[in-house]
């Protein structure tokens, strides 16, 4: 009987280890230790030994079970991790394949820089005004402090329609709008677009700006130079230098051109930059009295800053763009890089 | 406005290399926009004694010269006959590059060797054309730079002036930039005229009639000249400036006005009629001819200078032909006055005629500076044209000009400016500026201006000046005080990024079309005659004729985009514009300036690739965008209206997009015959949607629905419909039954074809049914969709298939 069970320990013990697949383990599993097994069979055996006998060998049957019905539960497991990495290998797919894409759309790059000046300036409190586009001499020119017949007029190549109104040549008209219906204090910029007659690579027809206007109690030059200066370095960095140089608009006073870092070679000089260093890219100053007249406010008892830029300008320094037409050819080519 | 660093040189004594004046002036306000050092990289072009010239062996038309160079003696070949043994003469050496890139090298010259060249005014670049070589004065030094012996060596200055400094028009006003910057004052010598013989006079009398206009004309008469070609050093600095050399009388009045800023002019005295001047208004269709040869036009606001004749100069702009100084000239009469700036521009203006004359004038000369202009003219005329100033001068002056007195409050500048200058300082500036200034007894300081700086008349006038002259560097950066908290963005702000993103969202990229368009767009839409959309708003002074009318439809600029992109093989489109078109109004002065937002489609619906459908896009991919662009908006009970909106779309695959009454939009593919006439080939689908109307529809989201957690149950319904009967009319049929347990119905299938009877298609929908408050048995289902079923097949006279 020891015998036996010995032989059958060792037949499972090689047949374990010469099984090849899932299949031939259950069968020879069941082969085994079924109900019908082998070693059920020896059990029956158990009946025709002595009563000293019959517990010790008992035993060992339990002992060989256990130890039988390990081996195929080991190798069982195993045999399933195999099977599992080998299918999933097979199942291997090319990942470089591209994605299947959904289209992707784009805003145009004048609407995202202008979003992201308004940005900025609203977080120094600035609100968002409009104003209409085709406009009268008036708030374009005369309560700016144009004067009819001055030189200055020269400064902007303007647009008339056959009814004498005129394509605003910037976005000041919106300060004079905004001042007309509302007191100080007040904080605003107007982004919109604007006309002047010249076309080439550097001048468009039509083009954006940003207006802002600033007006308070002791609102001083120090203060528009501060503001600037924390635009510029949100916009072009935090290291961006600036500078402020004597300039002349009608409707401020004194005036600056705003001249940042070049951002192209860092102020060693470039052919952006003309090897001076320096980009202009704003044009600022003090409100002038002469507006405050206009607009019935007391330039003795406020006082405030205005300051425009050119959004294109910006587009195209932020993303070294050469030639303003590329902006309006509506190229998808362009477009879908922004 | 061009001046150069020698001639600055001569006006006022400063340090600062030409880098750091060009720094200095720009952040005086004077911006310098470029720098040309010329003469530049020309040192290896010396002063040279031609030794010895002798023929060469080889060639007739070429000498070999043996040339001292102040080192050596070299040999050099030589084509020009103009010169002899003992000139001197320019030898660009071995190593020199002349203008054009064109370098000098060692050559051999038909067999003899050529060690440099002797150069020409015209290699050298110092004349437009010349015959022979170049012969210098025999005082050079050999050896020497040409360009430095002759003084030619100097820095040319281009400053972007602003039309506010009229003053700073001329050498001698940015002179007193400097001045005032480095604390010096300008040099300004008393100018000697030798004046001989009968007194002026004597031979011209002027009569100034309106002296609104002219209020100050002066004139000197210089007789006995002769006109000549201008000396070299007079024709190199007018050049240097950007000035023709003319003759030697005109070229004075030139270096004048480029000198001290004001212009004048030169009249042939023995040309004027009755030896007469007067200035007065020009007659209403007066004619003069003025020296360019045109004939023009006067009005009556046109102020004219005349003889006894008529006209013989445009005030300020231009003389006329008749008076114009030629080589047979021998009397002199110059003019220096001061005109009305207003005037000469009216007047410039309405010409085209734009002068360095005019361009003074319109902007403010110095009224007290005329007589000094004027002697030191006729004192250059007289030394150059050899010709003798008559005793005395004219100066019609009737009212003398009287600066303003302008008081000033220093601590208001400081509050202006953000900075703490003490009173001291601040007068210090301005008397640096050439102000008088007086200090009162409460600090207020009264400040007259110099005569030429017609730009100041305000306080704020003179707290620009302390800033300028301070430096705007040395004035700190400050936060102002917040006591205002910016606004929300508007709604109509808020919905228009809205719009942007749900198109963005849906793979369209936006584009910028410009606001002007060709007069015919509405032609290649096909509108009607009557369509209001014709009554443009035109442009006066258009650039091209395809942007001389504001545009009162984006549909045009859309199309071509699509079509541009298409000849660049970008096939695949989904395009969108959202801006403003220009809309008159009748009884209206302003017009209406609305944003409208439209879209295009064309090509393949999905993006190419390797596991992409290469289906077209079509109508419904169009419409759908709209569709989840009005959800979002919360915009619900829209309506598609079959009603041919626009004649620029396909009449059977177009429609109106409504909401009540109300029109927020149409929707189409594009008309075969506009398609063509923008050249597109293949089927482009459009929108267009009006943005206020959107504006007043659109709704705040009030609440939101309560998913059920009861499972749900579908039927699906197969009939054979009319073809004439829309999806609509299926869809409301099958709600009409208002059971709440009718979570969803939608179409699942159209199908015309093989097996469907002509004039009949095949639809299928798709009902899910869910209650919020049980699990539904098929026993109620069944109930509910044999309703639906009876109501399509009695109303809508379907047969379920
Ligand atoms: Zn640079």
């Amino acid at each position: 009987m020891r015998e036996q069970l010995e032989q059958l320990r060792h037949e499972a013990l090689k047949t374990v280890s010469d099984a090849s697949s899932e299949e031939t383990l259950q069968e020879a599993r069941i082969r085994f230790l079924g109900r019908k097994g082998e070693l059920t069979a020896l059990m029956k055996g158990l009946g025709g030994l002595s009563a000293d006998e019959r517990p010790v060998v008992g035993q060992l049957v339990n002992s060989i079970r256990d130890e039988i019905e390990n081996l195929f539960e080991t190798a069982l497991s195993a045999e399933r991790e195999r099977a599992t990495v080998s299918r999933l290998q097979s199942e291997r797919i090319d990942i470089t394949l591209p994605g299947r894409r959904a289209l992707r759309g784009s805003k145009h790059p004048i609407t995202q820089v202008i979003a992201e000046v308004s940005e900025i300036f609203a977080g120094f409190g600035f609100s968002v005004a409009e104003g209409p586009e085709i406009e009268h001499d008036w708030y374009n020119f005369e309560a700016l402090n144009f004067p009819p017949e001055h030189p200055a007029r020269d400064m902007q190549d303007t647009f008339f329609t056959e009814n004498s109104l005129l394509l605003r040549t910037h976005t000041s008209p919106v300060q004079i709008r905004t001042m007309l219906k509302t007191k100080p204090p007040l904080r605003i910029i107007a982004p919109g677009t604007v006309y002047r007659c010249d076309s080439d690579a550097t001048h468009s027809p039509m083009f954006h700006q940003i207006e802002g206007l600033m007006i308070d109690k002791d609102v001083s030059f120090a203060d528009l130079k501060g503001i600037l200066t924390i635009f510029t370095n949100q916009l072009f960095g935090q290291k961006t230098g600036v500078r402020l140089r004597p300039s002349f608009f009608p409707f401020t006073e004194p005036s600056a051109e705003v001249d940042i870092a070049c951002v192209i070679c860092g102020g060693k000089g470039c052919r952006v930059c003309k090897q001076t260093g320096w980009l202009e890219i704003l044009g600022a100053g003090m409100v002038d009295p002469e507006v405050y007249h206009h607009v019935n406010y007391d330039a003795e008892d406020i006082s405030g800053f205005a300051f425009g830029m050119g959004i294109e300008r910006i587009a195209m320094l932020k993303y070294g763009i050469r030639d303003m037409r590329l902006l309006f050819e509506n190229d998808v080519r362009f477009l879908r890089q922004f | 406005m061009k001046v150069t660093y020698n001639w600055l040189k001569e006006f006022v004594d400063f340090d600062q290399s030409p880098e750091q004046l060009a720094d200095l002036l720009t952040m005086l306000g004077l911006e310098v926009e470029g720098m040309e050092n010329y003469g530049a990289g020309m040192d290896q072009v010396v002063v040279a004694v031609v030794e010895e010239k002798r023929q060469h062996p080889n060639a007739d038309k070429l000498s070999v010269c043996r040339v001292n160079n102040g080192r050596e003696i070299v040999d050099v070949v030589c084509g020009a006959q103009n010169f002899k043994a003992g000139d001197i003469v320019a030898l660009a050496q071995i190593g020199a590059v002349l203008p054009g890139d064109f370098k000098i090298k060692r050559s051999k010259i038909r067999g003899e060797e050529s060690c440099g060249m002797l150069c020409s005014e015209k290699e050298l670049g110092l004349a437009e054309e010349s015959a022979g070589i170049m012969i210098l004065p025999p005082t050079l030094v050999p050896g020497t730079p040409v360009f430095e012996s002759l003084g030619l060596k100097d820095t040319f200055f281009e400053i972007g002036l602003t039309p506010n400094r009229a003053d700073c028009l001329s050498v001698i006003g940015v002179a007193r930039e400097i001045a005032a910057k480095i604390g010096t004052s300008v040099k300004c010598n008393r100018i000697a005229v030798p004046e001989h013989g009968p007194s002026i006079n004597s031979s011209i009398t002027v009569s100034v009639e309106d002296s609104e206009l002219c209020p100050r004309y002066a004139a000197r008469a210089v007789h006995g000249c002769r006109i000549a070609p201008s000396p070299e050093w007079l024709v190199n600095r007018l050049a240097a400036v950007g000035v023709r050399s003319i003759n030697n009388v005109v070229d004075v009045t030139n270096l004048v006005m480029m000198e001290l800023g004001q212009p004048l002019h030169a009249f042939d005295c023995d040309q004027l009629v009755d030896s007469r001047i007067v200035v007065r208004r020009a007659l209403e269709g007066e004619i003069f001819t003025t020296l360019d040869s045109q004939q023009r036009v006067l009005v009556a606001s046109d102020l004219v200078i005349c003889d006894a004749g008529g006209p013989v100069a445009l005030a300020g702009i231009m003389g006329g032909e008749n008076s114009e100084i030629n080589d047979s000239t021998t009397s002199i009469l110059l003019e220096s006055a001061w005109f009305k700036p207003a005037a000469i521009r009216t007047t410039s203006k309405r010409l085209g005629l734009h002068t360095e004359s005019s361009h003074r004038f319109e902007r403010g000369t110095d009224i007290d500076g005329v007589i000094r202009a004027l002697d030191r003219a006729a004192a250059l005329v007289a030394e150059l044209a050899g010709g003798t100033v008559a005793q005395g001068f004219i100066d019609v002056y009737p009212v003398k000009s009287v600066p303003p007195a302008i008081s000033f409050r220093p601590e208001r500048a400081n509050a202006l400016l953000g900075i703490k200058l003490s009173s001291k300082v601040m007068i210090d500036i301005l008397r640096g500026l050439e102000c008088s200034v007086t200090e009162m007894t409460d600090g207020i300081l009264m400040v007259t201006p110099p005569s030429y700086r017609i730009d100041i008349e305000r306080e704020i006038d003179l707290v620009e000046e302390i800033a300028r002259l301070n430096g705007y560097d040395n004035i700190p950066a400050s936060m102002p005080i917040a006591r205002v908290i910016s606004d929300r963005p508007s709604l109509h702000q808020r919905l228009e990024s809205m719009l942007r993103n749900i198109l963005v969202a849906h793979g369209m990229n936006e584009i910028i079309n410009f606001s002007f368009t060709t007069p015919d767009a509405a032609d290649k839409l096909l509108m009607s005659d009557v369509d209001p959309r014709r009554s443009v708003i035109k442009l006066a002074n258009p650039l091209v004729e395809e942007q001389s009318v504001m545009r009162t439809s984006l549909i045009p600029g859309l199309l071509e985009a699509v079509a541009k992109n298409i000849s660049h093989r970008s096939l695949d489109l989904r395009l969108f514009e959202m801006r403003r078109v220009y809309i008159n109004r009748q009884n209206e002065e302003m017009p209406h300036e609305p944003i409208y937002l439209v879209g295009a489609f064309t090509g393949a619906r999905e993006r190419e690739g390797w596991g992409n459908s290469r289906d077209s896009i079509d109508f419904y991919d169009a419409k759908g965008v709209v569709e989840n662009l009005l959800e979002e908006l919360h915009i619900s009970n829209v309506k598609w209206v079959v009603d041919t909106p626009e004649t620029f779309y396909h009449p059977g695959k177009s429609c109106s997009i409504m909401v009540g009454k109300e029109r927020l939009g149409t929707i189409g593919e594009i008309h075969p015959t506009v398609q063509k006439n923008f050249g597109l080939e293949k089927p482009v689908f459009c929108f267009e949607l009006y943005f206020e109307k959107l504006v007043v529809l659109h709704r705040l989201k009030a609440a939101i629905v309560v998913p059920s957690r009861f499972p749900d149950s579908t039927r699906d319904l197969a009939m054979l419909a009319s073809d004439c009967l829309s999806a609509e009319k299926i869809l409301e049929t099958v709600k009409g039954i208002k059971a709440q347990e009718i979570e969803h119905a939608e179409i699942f299938d159209v199908y015309k074809g093989a097996g469907i009877p002509t004039g009949f298609k095949s639809i299928a929908i798709r009902i899910r049914y869910r209650s919020y408050d049980r699990t539904l048995t098929d026993d109620e289902i069944n109930i509910i969709h044999s309703r639906i079923t009876e109501n399509l097949v009695s109303k809508l006279k379907v047969s379920i298939r």
